[in-house]
């Protein structure tokens, strides 16, 4: 399984774990093995669609940073924040 | 529809009984769901008879579940007084299959298999060895043998247990369960004294108490070949409870280590009927069997909604087919229950308690014209 950062701190959700959301256009999650369901922002949503598609953590920090008009380091940190978030939900 | 081994009358066709119509909101019995499930099957044509034990057993009067309805003798008289009423219902009605659907009349139907069998009626049910095997009491020894994990259990006999059981590492909260039904979450020696006398007045000894097992519950419905083989399971996971813990409201899902511990069990017992599997998934990510219950669970018309049709299944393998032609397992289909009046009228509900069977649309009909 695909790991999506090395990070000691937290639970860090796998490749193969994001591909299997269902995730709307309004950013409503369902989590299939779980059944449990959440909703993300819309920055939320971009960056896990570009992750669900393959994108690695550099590429969805970079267009999260084109796209939102920021620092590519503070996309990084946002987009290392928000994996992490999501690692307590599945 | 392909058939590889066909034996006279078609399922479509079929008069079926199904029991266990009781409709409680807070703990209904499965009948109900399991003749919903069949009646709405787009190939179904033949007809459901209900049997319920109560008058005020509400799928008596719900006519497009059942299109007729008798009332059979409790479990507790016995299977002689069953076999009478079931061959007096038979010979009005000429039914080809029952599904009993709860676990306290089980075993007088298993009793009355061969005599119904000769009668020309078909059930898919466990023996007695595998309905003893997955017995509350001994689940835990079950467990073991099979490499499955289970919280810690008792049987109990006394509740002194209750108030020396913190020294013994039996910690609370503890469940606290009847032989049959109910379980309770309890807190100190004293409200669990009190849950044990109820649960001995109810369903009698012994009592069991479990450990606690903190993470998410989730229910797999399945239905066992006889030959250690599942052919078809729906899971689901509670998102809502009713005070005595059923699912008010759930979603299935799909879980592969839930499947994988439903197949073990149905291989190991090589289990013949549907069944339920009630399971936690501890937030330590191991699954913990808390109940095997020998029949559909109350929540199986989610069964029908994802395509897998159990009770249809049980049908067709009645009639002799094994292309149960289900579909894929899928998530994200919920469900919420919800209370609903029935009407009834006086002839309906008179005739239910004096003659124990619901009178005939028409004959209804004219009694409320004569009237």
């Amino acid at each position: 399984m695909e790991e999506l950062m090395s990070h000691t701190g937290g639970r860090v959700p796998t490749r193969d774990r994001l591909s299997q959301l269902a995730v709307s256009e309004t950013g409503f999650i369902f989590d299939p093995q779980t059944g449990q369901s959440f909703s993300v922002n819309p920055t939320g949503l971009i960056v896990l669609d570009l992750l669900k598609r393959g994108s690695t953590l550099d590429v969805a920090s970079n267009s999260l940073a084109d796209r939102c008009g920021i620092p590519v380091e503070i996309a990084s940190s946002s987009v290392e924040a928000f994996i992490l978030q999501l690692g307590r939900y599945l | 529809m392909k058939a590889s081994r066909t034996k006279g009358k078609s399922w479509q066709n079929y008069k079926v009984a199904v029991t266990g119509i009781n409709a409680r909101a807070e703990n209904p019995g499965p009948g109900c769901a399991v003749a919903r499930c069949i009646q709405e099957h787009p190939l179904f044509k033949g007809s459901i008879i209900g049997l319920g034990y109560d008058a005020l057993d509400a799928g008596l009067y719900a006519r497009h579940l059942c299109n007729n309805s008798y009332l059979i003798p409790y479990p507790s008289e016995g299977e002689e007084a069953l076999l009478y009423r079931l061959a007096q219902i038979h010979k009005a009605e000429g039914l080809d299959a029952i599904i009993p659907c709860l676990d306290s009349e089980l075993q007088n139907f298993g009793r009355l298999k061969s005599e119904l069998q000769l009668m020309g009626i078909s059930m898919l049910i466990p023996s007695r060895d595998q309905f003893n095997l997955r017995a509350k009491n001994h689940l835990g020894t079950f467990c073991e043998s099979i490499g499955v994990h289970a919280p810690e259990s008792k049987s109990l006999s006394n509740p002194s247990f209750f108030d020396s059981c913190e020294k013994e590492g039996w910690k609370y909260p503890l469940i606290v369960k009847g032989i049959f039904y109910d379980a309770y979450v309890v807190h100190t020696a004293f409200e669990a004294k009190s849950v044990f006398a109820k649960l001995i007045s109810t369903w009698g000894y012994p009592v069991l108490v479990q450990k606690l097992v903190i993470g998410d519950e989730l229910n797999l419905a399945a239905v066992g070949d006889g030959k250690g083989n599942m052919l078809g399971a729906v899971t689901m996971r509670k998102k809502a409870l009713t005070e005595k813990g059923k699912a008010w409201a759930g979603v299935s899902i799909v879980d592969e280590g839930l499947t994988k511990v439903a197949e073990q069990i149905i291989g190991a017992l090589s289990w013949r009927g549907p069944l339920e599997v009630e399971v936690i998934k501890g937030y330590d990510g191991k699954i913990y069997l808390i109940e095997i219950n020998p029949r559909f669970p109350s929540w199986i018309y989610l069964s029908h909604a994802v395509g897998r049709n159990l009770p249809v299944a049980v049908l067709k393998l009645l009639s002799g087919i094994t292309e149960l032609e289900l579909s894929e397992p899928s998530s994200g289909t919920f469900f919420i229950r919800h209370a609903q009046e029935l009407i009834v009228t006086l002839p309906e509900f008179e005739t239910v308690l004096t003659e124990g069977r619901l009178a005939p649309q028409m004959v209804q009909d004219q009694i409320i014209r004569s009237a």
